[in-house]
């Protein structure tokens, strides 16, 4: 079932500074003016990299058939890679009629039978929710049968955008996952990664750093994660969100619960990710863990200037205006002033009270409606390249600058040190690149 | 144990082969009547698919009018709120299973706000049916509630009811071929304008091309109607019911080379004419030698094909002709295609069921999912139908008519010859 008060909390999350102010959080989506994705897709980006737990969809066709195998989260799980797999109970008339839940038993019997998974979710969506199906119910005893761990999410796509799902996938492991087996030993420097989800491998970019620290990855939620782990993830002594803030709740009650502190950091750009090492080993206070943390951020750093320093000569002095969403607002925007380039502009248009607070912080001028100022602004301030989603391609045509696809799926990691330099790369490819000039080139039959 | 569920689908919904066909509509604006999350995935999976902007808008029905809403007001709410920020032709409104499961009346809802903008109603809920009947039905809507009947023919006046599965680039080239026969052809709906990745002058939050709303209603005089694919049968058959006058002729297939020349034997018969223009003539023996320089490489190769019914029976059917051994053919849906499908064995199911069948197999025929498992199992790929992730410029892959059916015969030829020496 839908646990209505469990969403109005969600929704209202305390530890959300812009909650202080305003009264109903996340409003309504309006009906013809709504883009973005609903629950259930904040739910499957927050859970699915759990590579070793098979993620059944309850639902017909729309909400896999056209959303599994799409994010590159990466996973170093040796059997079979879940991630990348679509199960679903293919709900059909007959399902509608006469209810899902014999199909829902069937499937998880098949699963367990012939996948052997060390756990299973479960993923709630519209119809499975309109048609009551007591999903918990056929779980719990499926789960009490056969021994393994079956999480019931409850994220159909009508309660709430993607942020909410991604709470809700929270809720679900929090209630049902975390602290349910004790680890042989506790790391005194253990900690769990938060809403890093893996993409492109951006964990594998600085977890080393972390280690070679002697801090321990406990857990993560959920990039390249795996079952047992976070069951254990009470035992960790510090919970690090990464850049979304979707989890804040889940660690909100992790403290209450477990008493496990939590922080926020970012792991894109140079700074931000000295930052962000320097907040975990003064989170901990322990002066061998700093010393030895301030050694190797500053080898590091020291290796990132050397890759850096050809890259540089060419970026040095160029002209950039983000105009992206949510914390890619400030991020990106750090990373870039990081490798030498000057950020003239990033839009704010679509980020949360928070992020336009840090975004302040590195740029000096922030857009709040890029459709009327980003063109205007290229002319003022002589821009060299744009870094939008594909909507802007055609100022940057129309301008005759270089343009950089900010949103597309990247094949590539931008995060910590080392992905610095592949985002130092594909600036300066996108600089060199003449297609936007020849794109612009007037047609033989267009010139006056 | 028969397999209960679906485990890495072939199948997709109703909901976006509907999006398709509006997208076929010039200044359309598609509106998917669920919750927010049905329009975002199916807008983020073609985008990706054609690499170009998709115009969609939702309904958003959220918990509160989930229950309490019949969906004229969230449909009114969103026609409203469309309508503040742009003009479209068209609102093309299509369902999903949340709001079937609801059961909304759309029709009353669109009535309602039918002095404010033109709307093609279609149910389309995503537990029933797939993509090509999403299409098929959408092109139904049309045909009955926009053409207005006519009492006379235009017998020059060609309607053509191209499939799912066609690209832009295999619609441009039917209607190209169709003219060279004299006739005026109009494609319904008419993707080769649309989705054709082409540059515009800027980014529009509409169909960026595709059939005019005015021509489609004065589409009620056209003297013959062709549909291609066993999903557009019934289309054709909808308008003849409001065109009792007009010949409606209809094609499983026009690739390959015994389906194309079914396809000019129409027109030239509909014509009566004895020879067809030159150019066609000249295709036609490129293919005859392309059938016999690759049925040496073909005709010794195993094929498993998993894509929609239509283009599975289009595939076969071409790829056969050269000779191919096709071991199996998956299909996502329902279709009475599929017992005519060319091979040993067709069944209805998911990519799991393609993988299980690529014993002795040595090309799979598929969309981007197969490619990891081509790569698993060491086998060569050629990608088709939807998603295609991979390769950009899919929207220009051409397999019909005598054309297209030689590009289509060099590329798996050359493919099993590469395949071969890697391995």
């Amino acid at each position: 079932m839908v646990n209505r008060k469990l969403i109005k909390e969600l929704l209202s999350e305390s530890a959300c500074s812009h909650n202080k102010t305003k009264k109903v959080s996340c409003d309504k989506p309006k009906p013809g003016a709504t883009s973005g994705g609903c629950a259930f897709e904040g739910a499957q980006i927050a859970l699915f990299p759990y590579a070793d737990a098979v993620h059944l969809v309850h639902s017909p066709a729309i909400c896999l058939g056209a959303s599994w195998e799409t994010r590159a989260t990466l996973t170093s799980f040796k059997g079979e890679n879940n991630t990348v797999l679509g199960y679903c109970t293919d709900i059909t008339t007959n399902d509608v009629i006469f209810g899902g839940d014999k199909k829902l038993e069937e499937s998880l019997d098949y699963i367990i039978t012939n996948k052997n998974p060390n756990a299973i979710f479960v993923y709630e969506t519209c119809v499975t929710a309109m048609i009551g199906d007591d999903m918990d119910n056929v779980c719990g005893r499926v789960e009490q049968k056969h021994g393994i761990p079956i999480v019931v999410v409850h994220s159909p796509g009508f309660v709430g955008n993607k942020n909410l799902g991604s709470r809700l996938g929270g809720e679900a492991v929090l209630g049902h996952l975390i602290g349910t087996k004790e680890p042989k030993e506790v790391h005194p420097f253990g900690i769990n990664l938060i809403g890093e989800y893996n993409a492109t491998g951006d964990m594998w970019q600085y977890i080393p750093i972390l280690e070679k620290i002697g801090i321990k990855v406990v857990s993560t939620l959920a990039g390249d994660g795996r079952i047992e782990n976070i069951q254990m993830a009470h035992r960790a002594k510090l919970n690090v969100i990464v850049c979304a803030k979707s989890l804040i709740t889940l660690c909100r009650k992790m403290q209450e619960q477990y008493e496990i502190p939590y922080i926020s950091i970012s792991f894109y750009g140079k700074r931000d990710t000295t930052n962000a090492i320097m907040s975990i080993v003064n989170a901990f206070g322990d002066e061998e863990l700093i010393k030895k943390a301030k050694i190797v951020i500053a080898q590091e750093e020291a290796k990132l200037e050397d890759a850096l320093r050809d890259y540089k000569k060419v970026l040095n002095g160029k002209k950039a205006i983000l105009n992206t969403g949510g914390n890619k607002s400030w991020s990106i925007a750090s990373a870039l002033q990081d490798i030498g380039v000057e950020v003239v502009a990033t839009s704010i248009a679509k980020a949360t009270l928070e992020d336009i607070e840090i975004a302040k912080s590195y740029v000096p001028i922030l857009i709040k409606s890029p459709a009327n100022e980003q063109s205007k602004l290229i002319d003022e301030h002589g821009v060299d390249i744009l870094l939008a989603g594909g909507r802007s391609l055609y100022t940057a045509i129309k301008k005759k600058i270089a343009f950089v696809d900010v949103n597309q799926e990247k094949k590539v990691s931008y995060g910590a040190y080392s992905g610095l330099i592949n985002l130092a790369k594909d600036v300066v490819d996108a600089l060199n690149n003449p297609v936007f000039k020849v794109v612009g080139t007037k047609a033989p039959w267009e010139i006056a | 144990m028969k397999k209960p569920l679906q485990i890495n689908p072939l199948k997709l919904s109703q909901p976006m082969g509907a999006l398709l066909a509006f997208l076929g509509v010039k200044n359309c604006m598609p509106l998917m009547h669920g919750a927010q999350g049905c329009a975002s995935f199916t807008k983020v999976f073609f985008t990706r698919h054609f690499n170009d902007p998709i115009a969609i808008q939702t309904t958003a029905v959220n918990d509160i009018t989930a229950i309490i809403d019949g969906g004229d007001y969230s449909i009114s709410e969103a026609i409203k709120n469309i309508t503040k920020k742009v003009k479209p032709d068209l609102v093309g409104l299509f369902t999903t299973g949340l709001t079937e499961t609801k059961g909304d009346d759309i029709k009353g809802a669109t009535l309602l706000v039918k002095d404010k903008q033109k709307i093609v109603y279609v149910n389309t809920p995503d537990f029933e049916g797939g993509l090509e009947s999403g299409w098929s039905l959408s092109v139904q809507a049309m045909i009955s509630q926009l053409i207005v009947p006519q009492v006379t023919i235009n017998p020059n006046k060609l309607l053509l009811l191209p499939n799912v599965n066609l690209t832009p680039i295999e619609v441009e080239k039917i209607k190209e071929s169709i003219e060279l026969f004299g006739f005026e052809v109009i494609a319904l709906p008419d993707i080769s304008e649309s989705l054709d990745g082409h540059l515009g002058e800027k980014q529009g939050s509409m169909s960026a091309g595709g059939v005019e709303v005015s021509t489609i209603e004065l589409l009620g005089d056209s003297g013959i109607v062709i549909s291609i694919g066993e999903s557009m049968k019934k289309c054709g058959e909808k308008f003849k019911e409001i065109q009792p006058l007009s010949q409606h002729f209809h094609l499983s297939s026009v690739s390959g080379l015994i389906d194309t020349d079914n396809f000019y034997k129409i027109l030239m018969g509909y014509k009566n004419i004895k020879t067809p223009p030159p150019s066609i003539i000249r295709w036609r023996k490129r293919l005859q030698d392309a059938l016999l320089d690759t049925h040496f490489l073909i005709g010794s190769s195993n094929i498993v094909i998993a894509d929609e019914a239509d283009k599975s029976y289009a595939l076969s059917k071409a790829l056969k002709e050269a000779g191919a051994k096709i071991s199996s053919v998956i299909v996502p849906t329902r279709s009475a295609i599929n017992a005519f499908i060319e091979s040993e064995k067709v069944l209805i199911g998911d990519m799991e069921d393609l993988e299980n069948a690529l014993e002795d197999c040595e090309v799979i025929i598929s969309n981007f999912h197969a490619h990891r498992i081509a790569q698993k199992h060491h086998k060569a790929l050629i990608l088709r139908g939807f998603p295609n992730y991979e390769q950009v410029g899919n929207n220009m892959n051409n397999d019909v008519l005598y054309e297209g059916s030689c590009y289509l015969l060099f590329e798996l030829a050359n493919l099993i010859r590469e395949s071969r020496e890697k391995h």
